[in-house]
């Protein structure tokens, strides 16, 4: 079973990173202060919109190469908040099923 | 005569292929896997609740690999694959995936439809001369391209192209993960020959007895049968010619169904559970019944309930009123009055609740009785507070109780309530 720890606080986005995708340029979040610990991302999963009432918040999945973050961005007020850490010690991969970047 | 008695003789289409079909395989696993780079090379499983008797309702390439199938228990997935990862579901992601690959698809075509979440067809004809002039099989293989680059470099999906539907789906079944097949008139009897009787999509364990019962056993023979054995002998109806269109490239499937009942259905919570509860369950399934016609611009005249009780009997009745509603205390005051029509002699397991005979909602009139017009003003004015901060920031009381209990979950098939499902995360 997949465990999420809801943490659903407010963070500091202290880097950025900006890519060209789809005609358009993008921004995603590079580095987070947490709990006294600078977080450094090192993939981005998928980044969508969704809506809270009339809010539009962006959620931008996000992973360090240890556990997977799930941030959102308030457009409304321009502010970072952590939703969870998954931080689950999976099982390896199967070597059938690994990608030349996970060898 | 009905169509089904005359006879038909049809050849084998010999029109080019116009109609692709995209087939995002696993989606829901692989957009979790796209989502959560961790989980990539990983069984996992998609399910909509996470608890010990959650069922799975997608599985990424990993699990399948290992077994695992949709509609599987947790406990039987886990002996299968004992590392299996089982993460909850989560619509805006779908939704999102959804949109981009709607956004995709119209940019070859004005004619495209999606089937369901994570299947959609475009259709070319008429766009071949002067928009799309590439073969279909490099613009199959340039949506791929797109999806890996807008969505994600996880996303996969087969393209499958035919001259109809049909063809076009089974195409796109041919080779997963990530196939892109194409099936004309010179290599149809090739293609199914290598096929089952419930590889074809519509054909399970019924239809399949009924062909073998007349004598049909493989693709080939269901291609080769006559028109009038498959209506006449097997089907008994105009389902029987079709197929036989259906097989032979024919399209018969660009039809369009209007909705024709709206419900909700919740497995309770509690093993025994008590009137209380039964009552707090029924009023937020009435309620979010009555938001989908809402969402909808629907009203129903007809009201139908559906219980099963703990020994596995079931009871169920309908009523047709003269009025159509709308409301959410309509609906709910609708439901109570079969509802307490109930045999009460075990504990209810399910309840289903539905409206039927629907019509166009005709808000705008203004009753002539104040009351009526009194609840459709509250309706509408709860609606605006709700789209504005979000669904059930003010609810019925009597749902209270079952807010945070049922969710609305994703639907199979249907993409009819995608954006009301999302506005509601």
């Amino acid at each position: 079973m997949d465990q999420a720890e809801i943490i659903n606080k407010d963070v500091n986005i202290v880097a950025f990173y900006f890519k060209n995708t789809a005609r358009r340029l993008r921004c995603f979040p590079k580095c987070m202060e947490y709990d006294g610990k600078r977080i450094k991302f090192t993939e981005t999963g998928l980044v969508h919109p969704t809506k809270k009432g009339q809010r539009m918040i962006h959620v931008f999945d996000m992973t360090d190469g240890t556990a997977d973050y799930r941030l959102e961005f308030d457009a409304a007020d321009l502010s970072w908040k952590l939703i969870a850490i998954t931080d689950t010690q999976y099982a390896s991969i199967s070597p059938k099923f690994r990608t030349a970047h996970q060898f | 005569m009905p169509r089904y008695l005359q006879n038909l003789e049809l050849p084998i289409s010999s029109e080019q292929p116009q109609i692709l079909h995209i087939d995002l395989n696993s989606c829901f696993a692989t957009v979790e896997q796209q989502a959560r780079p961790l989980l990539r090379g990983r069984p996992v499983a998609v399910t909509n609740r996470l608890t010990k008797n959650a069922c799975v309702v997608a599985a990424s390439y990993e699990a399948k690999a290992l077994g695992v199938k949709v509609g599987m228990g947790y406990a039987d997935a886990k002996i299968l694959a004992p590392d299996l990862i089982m993460v909850e579901t989560d619509p805006p992601k779908y939704h999102y995936v959804y949109k981009k690959l709607i956004k995709i698809m119209r940019s070859y075509s004005p004619t495209i439809g999606m089937k369901s979440i994570d299947e959609g067809i475009i259709d070319f004809h008429g766009t071949r001369q002067n928009v799309n002039q590439r073969p279909l099989t490099v613009i199959g293989h340039e949506i791929k391209r797109r999806l890996r680059d807008e969505v994600g470099s996880w996303m996969k999906c087969n393209v499958g192209i035919a001259p109809n539907r049909f063809l076009a789906k089974t195409a796109a079944g041919l080779h997963k993960p990530d196939g892109l097949d194409v099936i004309t008139r010179h290599n149809l009897r090739q293609t199914l020959s290598g096929m089952k009787l419930t590889d074809l999509t519509g054909i399970a364990e019924r239809n399949q007895a009924r062909l073998n019962a007349a004598g049909i056993h493989t693709p080939l023979q269901f291609l080769d049968a006559p028109a009038a054995t498959l209506s006449r002998q097997v089907f008994h109806s105009v389902c029987g010619d079709d197929w036989y269109r259906r097989l032979r490239g024919w399209e018969v499937d660009d039809t369009e169904h209007d909705t024709k009942t709206v419900g909700r259905q919740f497995v309770m919570d509690e093993w025994q559970p008590s009137e209380e509860t039964l009552l707090s369950r029924l009023s937020h399934l009435s309620e979010t019944t009555a938001m989908k016609l809402r969402h909808r611009g629907l009203a129903a005249r007809g009201v139908y309930i559906y219980l099963m009780y703990a020994n596995g009997d079931v009871w169920y009745e309908r009523r047709l009123f003269k009025m159509p509603v709308y409301t959410g205390s309509d609906v709910y005051r609708r439901m109570m009055l079969l509802f307490n029509n109930r045999p009460r002699y075990d504990w209810v397991r399910m309840m289903s609740v539905s409206c039927y005979k629907l019509e166009a909602a005709h808000t705008n009139q203004i009753s002539l009785l104040d009351e009526v017009n009194k609840e459709a003003w509250l309706s509408e004015a709860v609606d605006t507070i709700n789209s504005l901060y979000g669904e059930f920031t003010v609810t019925y009381a009597s749902s209270l109780a079952a807010k945070g209990l049922i969710k609305q979950k994703i639907p199979f098939g249907t993409t009819r309530y995608f954006e009301l499902l999302c506005n509601r995360a």
